[in-house]
């Protein structure tokens, strides 16, 4: 296990009956960097997450996780070792507010307290500090006591977003964050993104290139449950294979 | 002849009645996605309705066929009129409303027919014993498996052979594709729920003779049909086949060696399989 | 705010029943369906759990006092913990088979646990008293250190001890609903993934819960029996779990109060109708169908609505959860 290495996933493999989603992928992520995951549709980009964070079983490889490993623990440990996540089908707590979804992610990495039947999550117990800072940086302050069932649609994905960060992991894995989004809400969360860069090793699934060549320093492309390429996001556009994969037209955007 | 196969033999009878009872549990749930908790009523119906036809004059065999098409259309009415209006509410709701709904037909059933149970006689020509050699066995208990074979190879050839039966495997991947392939998908819903307490009917048609008709019939199906599927596997047409004749045969040997426990060793052995095989015999994994 | 209400109504209908009601057994059965109801309540409500086994831990619970009282000399409070405790142990046995299985098949797998906890009472009489029950129940005075604290000879007596226990499990469990177990509680029934995916081990969640229903299940079984001296064996019996989950429903899921509200609708609505009309259970299915199309809150939704629209005053948005109309 290296230590520049904060995620070493190693020919992970997972079978649906005969159906093979992942056929042996290997991915190294650098701590403190932006590793963006890209591929065409059915690539196996979710399931790989699913994998990684524990959301789902793998089938079989390893999976080391800032030098432990966690190949067969399931999702609410891997919350406590520092890995967090954001769901490309927005799934939140639709009829508890704003803070309250932030509180629980913040009170989920050390979920043992959360057994505590007797002390409502008041004052010391209410995560406070954290979840205001979190609502801060989303620019969410205006709807903290909202339902988050009832929020806009932009609104909805950075709370996913929030959900992560207020776990305070050490590796933030968001799956198409910006999926669905409109312009304006576009640019807010690629400076957002770019900005948990600096403080978190993040590792990304996204559609939209003008972001991952923008903001990633790694990008790996999957193709039907294998990698295909992988590389500096110029050396990634440059590549002939990816050009083939996409049908040659999608990865024109970005601008430095 | 050996009492434990007098016994195995009454186990593998009882058993393709509880095939017929979680079948039609098992392909609602898999395209509606919808625990019908009303399907023990329509067991009862079947039964009740089968009692009433026969003390009116109706021959039994006119009755097997009468009073499924009968119940189905029951069951076809309640979907359209009240199950519908809840698929998009959660789960819950879609259990309770189905508990409603039996609430009211087992009451109903009561005010007609009062709430003490009564026999219904087995129909001529199946009265008696068959007796080759060795083996003497009730001549209708052998029909009954005989029906129920026949009805299952008739299931399973609706399911794999026909468009129905791919629309409803089908829709129980995907409803929303099945949809968009051009199939009217609430009618599809109606007539699988019409076939599920058609199933349910027929059982109880062909049960009554043996163990006669009382109002509260309907939930012991209930418990023993959702047994089967668990066992099973829910979704699985041959874990339905295997989990009834399993749980069945459980239940005839077991009434020989521990009279009182019989009913009780149905859910023990349920509770066995649970514990080795989450997912049932056969079921689908999670 | 919020909280204070849930709990000045229940302190309020415990007060009133004495003054409305003639007979003392109806309203201690008030109460001790309401405390069942507070079980399931916390089970559906609160967890997002439908279990149609609550019968088990109602008739486990009359069991077992019944067996303390009648067969050791264990002074009544502690055949009451007793009957807790096992309660609170048989839901944990039913719940680490159960809870394993996911939405449907846990509903399916609570049905046949009861029955199968039915049959196992029919099939041990030596402890059970089989077909009959356990007969000759006493119903003993509150009494420490050889003192007579508290005689429960009287039907109203009674009422007055079964009314301060309901209070402190009532109390208990709000304190319970309201805290960070609660609150976690809640989220697991908004959405189980999410909150397996931010850290929450939700199957251990949902087994405390469990066991904490079942537990204050038993107590209202075990009060029951002390009441009409008996522990039938109908007290397992699948219409048991069910008139508990339609009271829970009827009340409203995801309140306390609305368990009282919910017990109370349904023992007056038994005690008048059944003498009107035998088949009066049809109209609580029907009461089911129409809360299931359009009256999801159940009664205690309708009487909200009812105070909303009068004072415009009072506000269901709470701290941590807002009651959406449509789901």
């Amino acid at each position: 296990m290296s230590a520049e290495f904060l995620l070493e996933a190693r020919q992970v493999t997972k079978h649906y009956g005969k159906f093979v989603a992942l056929g042996g992928v290997d991915l190294r992520v650098r701590r403190n960097t932006v590793h963006s995951v890209i591929g065409p549709n059915g690539a196996g980009k979710t399931t790989l997450f699913h994998m990684l964070t524990g959301t789902l079983g793998a089938t079989g490889g390893s999976i080391a996780f800032d030098g432990q490993d966690v190949t067969r623990e399931p999702a609410h440990v891997r919350v406590r070792k520092g890995m967090a996540r954001s769901f490309q089908v927005t799934s939140l707590f639709p009829t508890l507010t704003v803070r309250e979804n932030l509180r629980l992610a913040a009170q989920g990495v050390n979920a043992r307290r959360a057994f505590n039947l007797w002390r409502s999550p008041q004052g010391h117990w209410s995560c406070a500090e954290m979840v205001d800072r979190v609502i801060e940086r989303l620019g969410l302050r205006n709807q903290e006591r909202t339902a988050a069932g009832s929020l806009s649609h932009g609104q909805q994905r950075r709370l996913e977003v929030g959900m992560a960060l207020s776990a305070e992991p050490k590796a933030i894995f968001l799956d198409e964050p910006t999926s669905g989004m409109g312009i304006d809400d576009l640019d807010d969360m690629k400076t957002l993104i770019a900005d948990l860069g600096r403080d978190y090793t993040v590792v990304l699934i996204e559609h939209n290139m003008g972001i991952v060549m923008d903001i990633s320093h790694t990008v790996t492309v999957m193709q039907q449950g294998r990698v295909l390429v992988e590389g500096t996001p110029q050396s990634v556009r440059d590549d002939e294979r990816v050009r083939t994969a996409y049908l040659g037209s999608m990865i024109t955007g970005g601008r430095k | 002849m050996s009492v434990y196969l007098l016994q195995t033999v009454n186990g593998v009878g009882i058993g393709m009645l509880y095939f017929l009872l979680a079948v039609g549990l098992s392909i609602v749930f898999g395209l509606l996605r919808f625990v019908n908790f009303a399907h023990g009523v329509f067991y009862l119906l079947g039964a009740y309705f089968c009692f009433e036809a026969v003390r009116q004059g109706m021959s039994f065999w006119a009755a097997l066929l009468v009073v499924p098409l009968f119940v189905a259309a029951v069951g076809w009415v309640a979907e359209k009129t009240l199950l519908r209006h809840v698929y998009a509410k959660p789960h819950e709701f879609h259990i309770l409303i189905t508990v409603g709904v039996a609430l009211i037909i087992q009451e109903l059933v009561i005010v007609q027919w009062g709430p003490l149970g009564d026999s219904v006689a087995v129909p001529t020509g199946l009265e008696g014993v068959v007796m080759w050699g060795d083996f003497i066995y009730p001549k209708y208990r052998l029909f009954v498996i005989g029906v129920t074979a026949g009805l299952a190879v008739l299931l399973w050839w609706v399911l794999e052979g026909t468009r129905l039966g791919s629309a409803v495997r089908a829709g129980s991947e995907s409803p929303e594709m099945v949809s968009l392939l051009g199939i009217n998908v609430f009618r599809l819903f109606s007539l699988v729920f019409a076939l599920g307490a058609a199933t349910a009917a027929i059982a109880g048609v062909l049960a009554a003779p043996i163990r006669g008709v009382e109002p509260f019939m309907g939930i012991e199906a209930l418990a023993v049909a959702f047994v089967v599927v668990v066992v099973g596997g829910l979704g699985s047409f041959t874990g339905a086949l295997v989990g009834g004749i399993l749980i069945g045969v459980v239940q005839s040997v077991m009434s020989t060696l521990w009279p009182e426990g019989a009913r009780l060793m149905i859910y023990v052995a349920m509770a066995a399989v649970l514990l080795l095989r989450p997912n049932g015999l056969l079921g689908k994994g999670g | 705010m919020r909280r204070n209400i849930d709990i000045a109504v229940a302190l309020g209908i415990v007060v009133a029943l004495p003054l409305l009601l003639s007979s003392g057994s109806l309203a201690s059965e008030v109460l001790i369906y309401a405390l069942a109801v507070l079980g399931c309540n916390l089970l559906l409500g609160y967890t997002g759990l439908l279990s149609f086994g609550q019968g088990i831990f109602f008739g486990l619970g009359s069991y077992t006092i019944g067996l303390m009282l009648t067969r050791t000399g264990l002074p009544m409070p502690l055949a009451l913990v007793a009957s807790i405790i096992l309660g609170g142990l048989a839901a944990g046995l039913v719940g680490i088979v159960s809870i394993r299985q996911k939405g449907t098949y846990f509903v399916m797998l609570t049905l046949a646990f009861a029955q199968m906890f039915y049959f196992l009472a029919y099939s041990v009489p030596s402890l059970t008293g089989g077909d009959n029950g356990l007969l000759n129940i006493p119903r003993p005075p509150l009494s420490a250190f050889g003192v007579v604290l508290w005689d429960n000879t009287t039907a109203w007596q009674f009422y007055a001890m079964v009314a301060v226990i309901f209070l402190l499990v009532f109390v208990a469990l709000h304190r319970v609903t309201t805290s960070i177990f609660g609150r976690t509680l809640l989220a697991i029934r908004d959405n189980e993934v999410r909150a397996s995916a931010i850290g929450y081990n939700v199957p251990r969640f949902k087994l405390l819960a469990f066991v904490l229903s079942g537990a204050v299940t038993a107590l209202a079984g075990a009060l029951n029996a002390m009441m009409v001296g008996v522990a039938p064996l109908a007290n397992a019996e699948f219409h048991v779990s069910e008139m508990i989950l339609v009271m829970t429903v009827i009340g409203g899921a995801g309140n306390l109060a609305a368990s009282l509200i919910g017990a109370l609708f349904y023992v007056l609505a038994a005690d008048w109708l059944s003498t009107l009309w035998p088949r009066w259970l049809m109209l609580l299915g029907v009461l089911l169908v129409v809360i299931s199309l359009g009256m999801q809150r159940g009664l205690w939704g309708l009487i909200e609505d009812g105070f909303l629209a009068l004072t415009g005053r009072f506000k269901r948005t709470g701290e941590i959860r807002v009651e959406e109309k449509q789901v």
